[in-house]
């Protein structure tokens, strides 16, 4: 599998509902479109609520993974 | 012979004017159908409230608003305004009562119904109906009810079926750990598991229908394959409280107008003077009144 080139990360683990996704939204909006950010997200709530919210807020999800006990979201900004 | 007094208040409580603990004042009801209003009428109910009113509404448990303190000598003035406004009456006494609804699909990440749309057609069939007791009608736009159809005389909760195009699904697990958790919560066993090669398998028999799984969804795998009504009968609160039986799954549109048709002239039917849909149910049983309504 090819590696999905990112330009940003966010390590947002230990950041509760609904703060991880005002963070990522916030990051979003000073990207630019088409690049990619990288989230890394706790098991449970988080990684679901943020992949849905950014799903609702139109962006393209790349790649969701988990890795041991959390989890990595790709997203591409459109 | 004295005449002085003709108000009749049935017929005022007809009108959706009731009768305050204070003698000689009256409370205005209006009616809202799901509680949706447009913000160029609202400044005409603030002014009601301050010509008739004390300068203040009460917004109903119903999402309707009512204006007290309208004195005896002011109603016909105040029904002849309300009426040059289009401002209009709500209902008490034994009738069908305001359709309740919640926001809908038109706004709500969860809905699956225009229940702005729903509730104006419901309220122009079934508005003010004469019934034994009273008659609510409530209706929900997806499963987290909201608008709390079980407690209403009828109500209905729209849902949505899920379905999986697996040439999309990127094996991320992601919606087997939302269905999961709603269904821990509901106590049954996930609709949604992972088969072997970590693919989403749905088991229908287990599903709420809410559609965690096609929000939650990153690559538009799951996707909405139909969506209808779950149908609640007899539900009330009041004094003896029970929620509504489910008695229906998957109603068609057409079919929650028939099934009220059929509900009302039911209750009509088989209910004692001032007695709820839910009681008279009780009595008669569930099963005959499904064989009739359905």
């Amino acid at each position: 599998m090819t590696e999905i080139k990112t330009n940003q990360t966010l390590d947002l683990r230990n950041t509760p509902c609904p703060m991880n996704f005002v963070k990522t939204k916030l990051k979003l909006e000073e990207m630019n479109k088409g690049e990619v950010l990288e989230v890394l997200l706790d098991d449970g709530d988080p990684i679901t609520n943020v992949t849905a919210s950014v799903k609702e807020e139109g962006h393209q999800i790349l790649k969701v993974e988990q890795l041991k006990n959390y989890w990595k979201l790709i997203v591409k900004k459109i | 012979m004295k005449k002085k007094n003709t108000l009749d208040l049935n017929e005022l409580r007809k009108g959706g004017i009731l009768k305050q603990r204070q003698k000689d004042y009256f409370i205005l009801r209006t009616r809202i159908p799901g509680g949706y209003l447009k913000a160029d009428v609202l400044p005409k109910f603030a002014q009601i409230a301050k010509k008739y009113g004390r300068g203040y509404i009460h917004l109903s448990t119903r999402q309707a608003i009512e204006i007290a303190w309208v004195h005896i000598k002011d109603l016909d003035n105040l029904i002849k305004d309300l009426k040059k406004l289009g401002i209009l009456k709500g209902a008490c006494g034994p009738r069908s009562r305001n359709i309740v609804s919640c926001p809908g699909l038109s706004v709500c990440r969860f809905g699956f119904t225009d229940t702005e749309k729903l509730a104006a057609k419901f309220d122009k069939r079934f508005f003010g109906k004469d019934v034994p007791k009273k008659f609510k009608i409530g209706l929900t736009g997806c499963p987290n009810s909201c608008a709390k159809p079980q407690e209403n005389d009828i109500g209905f909760m729209a849902v949505g079926e899920p379905e999986c195009n697996l040439d999309l699904c990127t094996s991320c697990t992601l919606c087997a750990k939302v269905c999961e958790k709603v269904c821990a919560r509901g106590k049954r066993e996930p609709a949604v598991i992972m088969d072997k090669n970590k693919k989403p398998v749905y088991r229908r028999e287990f599903c709420f229908f809410e559609g965690d799984c096609i929000r939650v969804c990153p690559t538009g795998a799951w996707k909405l394959k139909q969506t209808g009504y779950t149908v609640f009968l007899g539900g009330k609160v009041g004094r003896f409280p029970d929620l509504g039986h489910k008695i229906k799954e998957f109603a068609s549109e057409e079919d929650i107008f028939k099934i009220t048709e059929k509900a009302i002239d039911c209750y009509n039917r088989i209910a004692e003077k001032s007695e709820r849909f839910g009681e008279a149910i009780e009595r008669a049983g569930i099963e005959e009144v499904k064989r009739e309504i359905l």
